[in-house]
């Protein structure tokens, strides 16, 4: 295998995924093998600490073997190409396997990928990442004299894997930042915050902060010591982005993987090739999104990265797969089989959901609501895809009043309704565009990164 | 791989104090969709997680002596390259300056109950046992049908030692129970979704809870919307855990940590209200236990080797002490009792019955979508996934929405069930009634 740019001490190893295929493929009809590592490094700098240290490593290997009805796997930290061969004879021997369908392991594929950057942060010493950091910390903390901390972290991850099965050989490198400020206020009373993270799969180019993007920051952060509670009811809302990719992922992402259509817990199901949305809306996921936080090369089965158009012009077009529910359902393969780690099965996971593009200036949104509210940032979500019901919180929001924000902040906010109603309501979709990375769970557990975003949305929702 | 890594950190130049915890863990999981296998797994993982610390000169003007740590995982592979890696922390550690801090000296531990047994011996049977369990129990119930199941069944050993002589081991189990329940019935279908965390199998009485569950799931079908205003709402049982201790982000937990103290974000001072008005319900009396027997919290030893306590941390609506690990204890000169246990609170003064009285309309809450208070205002809104109006005795599902408010300012008027119970990290009262909770509904 060509392991060029991954981990040295997988030279050897990396060799073997080959022989560990051929061993266990002596007894069951599919095998493959990954080995996946998530090392990098973290800098925090607050008002009353410092800290340089390693982000907890994880390393280790999977092997997994189709019995001829569902996936068995072993996993396990210690790569020696004698133990891992044992294993795969010992492991293969205990699989029972039954007559079925084979499992496809598509085109024969060999290739190595690796983020691509401008700037390549692993050619700074810590001692550099460490400066920028306390630069980005002096410069915040000087802005507002009610500032009582200003926290900056910055973390860098290499994200390594190796995958084979019997016709593929595939390695790739993914390098993913991570810049974040957060800026705390006090009236004497009470704390107040706000964030502003930089994030992407790429170089120090995808982080950079601007001076202004700070007084901005540190602005909200002040107005939401005199934030009220927003009254409950319905409202005409514009989303922001950041707010806007919140609901793709958790309205209708989650409910779109299709792991959960095996399980009868998407009502999307019945949906698919009905109009769910307004037409004005198109939905995609693409792993393979240039610089998206949640980007990669191929999946943890293989399959290489592609856009997926889940809605195209308010028609529900399409699911995201992993191998299991692929086959199972007779769908097509989609490259979202993920896992949190080696410690973990793959699900069918998102990777960059967004909102498409629209053609609406956000100004004359703004200027079309007579009563509403203008949601900026969110600070949770989470799905529902039997019940469709939605539930983002929204950190702050600022009323809008015959079609100009008034200053007044509401904190927080949560959104709530059912999720066809609020994509049937858009009326308008900006002419902008932006991602926010973050890290995403399936259920309460499972994390891996992703992104989401998309325009400026407008739309009706409860409010609470 | 303790014994060289300890070793190497010994001969290390640099390395002024050191910490290692040895984890070695197995995880057997097992996976069902209806009544068909997904996956099954072993797992096993062995890993050093070793902090040096580094004192030196500080960076700018200054006398005097300045710390710095870093954090490296050690796997056994690194084994042939130690020195290199603890170079590597050396240098990290060596980079920041932070006033200095000690480490815990060596000290008695107590012996808590950590592992169950049966987990140990027969992790795939016990696994498979949960699954049996859930499956006989939904085929009495009617409209009722098992979507998927997970099952984890993990051991860990962790070792500790630092380079003050602390040095202890500890074994622990821990059950992972996730399943999703479908009902159906008018021309509907509604699910019910639950993960619980356990330590011990005989601590989830798995056919009690798959009836509950399924009760939820039917009743799912036939919610209503709320209303909107504001309205008495009970919280009870999971969702009250939820509100309490949010996804681990807890503002009682956070509030009153010494780290967040000493980084000027809590605001509470001890021997002063954490309420934000007069207290006029049950007196909020709050613990932090790493002693109770089978918590998911629980500990012989803390992650930097402080003994297990169980610690008073609010009482009667006043802050008693921070909870603090050795660095901010010594930062801001107060008890290290270690890091935060087990959420245990006091129990109320009424029986669980009880906190429904009056004609309502009130509403008991029983699942959140997502229920997050921020972990610095005490601020919540969560969806509501299920509840129950309850308006002159009458009874009805409710579902959608939100409700809204102030963790502090519900507290202060809150009344607590006398009944508690026990939920893997929580002890404390089964359900709680805030006398004035916004609802967002129609």
């Amino acid at each position: 295998m060509d392991l060029k740019n991954l981990p040295p001490e997988w030279i050897h190893t990396g060799g073997t995924l080959p022989e560990l295929i051929s061993e266990m493929e002596t007894k069951v009809p599919y095998a493959a093998a990954l080995l996946a590592r998530n090392s990098g490094v973290q800098i925090v700098v607050n008002h009353r600490e410092q800290r340089v240290t390693e982000i907890p490593l994880s390393q280790g290997f999977v092997l997994t073997a189709w019995n001829g009805a569902w996936f068995e796997e072993v996993a396990g930290t210690d790569l020696t190409r004698e133990h891992m061969l044992e294993l795969a004879r010992q492991f293969a021997k205990t699989v029972n396997v039954s007559p079925a369908e084979p499992i496809d392991p598509g085109p024969s594929t060999q290739a190595h990928f690796a983020t691509s950057c401008m700037e390549d942060p692993t050619l700074l010493s810590p001692k550099d990442k460490l400066e920028l950091c306390r630069d980005l910390h002096s410069r915040a903390s000087e802005l507002d004299p009610r500032i009582v901390n200003v926290h900056v972290r910055y973390l860098e991850t290499q994200e390594s894997k190796a995958f084979a099965n019997r016709t593929k050989q595939l390695s790739q490198n993914v390098l993913r930042l991570r810049l974040s400020v957060q800026v705390f206020v006090s009236d004497g009373q009470e704390v107040k915050y706000d964030w502003l993270t930089k994030d992407g799969t790429g170089g120090l180019e995808m982080i950079q902060i601007t001076g202004q993007e700070l007084i901005e920051l540190c602005g909200h952060a002040v107005a939401l010591l005199s934030a009220e509670k927003v009254p409950p009811g319905m409202y005409e809302v514009i989303c922001a982005p950041d707010v806007s990719g919140v609901i793709a992922h958790e309205a209708f992402g989650h409910g779109v993987e299709l792991d959960m259509f095996l399980k009868d817990r998407a009502r999307a199901e019945e949906y698919l090739g009905e109009v769910i949305a307004s037409p004005l809306v198109d939905i995609l996921d693409d792993p393979s999104y240039p610089g998206g936080h949640g980007s990669y090369f191929f999946d943890d089965e293989g399959q290489l990265s592609s856009p997926t158009h889940i809605i195209r012009q308010g028609v529900f077009e399409r699911g995201l797969s992993d191998l299991f529910s692929a086959h199972s359902l007779g769908a097509p393969r989609t490259a979202n089989g993920r896992r949190e780690s080696f410690q973990r099965k793959v699900y069918a996971r998102m990777s960059n959901t967004f909102f498409a593009r629209g053609h609406t200036p956000v100004q004359s949104m703004i200027e079309s609501v007579e009563r509403g509210v203008y949601l900026k940032k969110t600070s949770s979500g989470m799905e529902d895809p039997k019940g469709w019901g939605m539930q983002v919180t929204s950190h702050y929001g600022e009323e809008i009043r015959n079609g100009e924000l008034t200053g007044q902040i509401f904190a927080p906010v949560g959104i709530t309704g059912y999720v066809p109603d609020i994509l049937q309501s858009i009326d308008a979709v900006g002419d902008d565009f932006a991602l926010s990375g973050g890290t995403c769970g399936k259920g309460h557990k499972e994390w891996a990164p992703v992104s989401s975003g998309g325009p400026h949305l407008k739309l009706k929702a409860r409010l609470g | 791989m303790l014994q060289q890594v300890v070793n190497a950190l010994r001969k290390q130049d640099g390395v002024h104090d050191w910490l290692v915890r040895h984890i070695q863990k197995t995880s057997n999981q097992y996976y069902v969709i209806g009544a068909r296998p997904e996956n099954r797994r072993t797992v096993t993982s062995e890993r050093a997680v070793v902090t040096v610390m580094n004192d030196h000169p500080p960076a700018k003007k200054g006398e005097g002596r300045m710390r710095g740590e870093a954090e490296v995982t050690l796997l056994p592979s690194d084994l042939q390259h130690l020195p290199q890696k603890l170079d590597q922390a050396v240098f990290m550690a060596g980079l920041t300056d932070n006033p200095p801090y000690g480490l815990p000296a060596p000290s008695e531990y107590p012996s808590v109950d950590l592992a169950d047994s049966e987990m140990q011996a027969k992790p795939r049977e016990v696994a498979e046992r949960m699954v049996q369990q859930l499956t006989e129990a939904l085929a009495n119930e009617k409209g009722v049908r098992l979507s998927s199941a997970e099952v984890f069944v993990e051991e860990s050993h962790i070792a500790i030692q630092n380079s003050r002589g602390v040095s202890g081991s500890q074994v622990g189990t821990e059950l992972l129970l996730d399943f999703v329940l479908l009902a159906s019935g008018k021309g509907e279908e509604m699910e019910s979704h639950i993960a619980f965390r356990r330590r011990r199998a005989a601590d989830l009485d798995v056919p009690a809870l798959a009836c509950r569950q399924a009760q939820y799931a039917r009743d799912a079908i036939v919610a209503h919307t709320p209303e909107t205003g504001t309205f008495p709402v009970v919280v009870s049982d999971d969702a009250l855990v939820e509100l309490l201790m949010g996804s681990g982000y807890s503002p009682l937990v956070l509030r009153s940590a010494a780290q967040l103290k000493y980084q000027l974000l809590s605001t509470w001072e001890s021997g002063k209200s954490i309420l934000t008005e007069e207290p006029h319900g049950d007196p909020f009396t709050l613990y932090s236990n790493a002693l109770l027997a089978f918590g998911s919290r629980s500990g012989n030893f803390d992650d930097e080797g402080l003994p297990g306590q169980r610690v008073l941390i609010i009482d009667k609506g006043i802050l008693s002490r921070f909870w603090a690990t050795q660095r901010y204890a010594e930062y801001l000169q107060v008890p290290a009792t270690g890091g935060f246990g087990n959420m245990e609170i006091a129990a109320g003064s009424s029986p669980f019955e009880n906190l429904f009285d009056g004609d309502g309309p009130l509403y008991h809450i029983v699942a959140f979508s997502a229920m997050s208070p921020d972990p610095i205002t005490g601020d919540f809104v969560g969806e509501i996934r299920l509840g129950y109006e309850i308006r002159k005795g009458r009874i009805r599902p409710i579902r959608g929405g939100s409700i809204s408010g102030n963790l502090f300012d519900a507290l202060a008027a809150a009344r607590f069930s006398q009944e508690t119970t026990f939920l893997g990290d929580y002890l404390g009262p089964r359900g709680m009634r805030f006398p004035k909770v916004t609802v967002a509904g129609v």
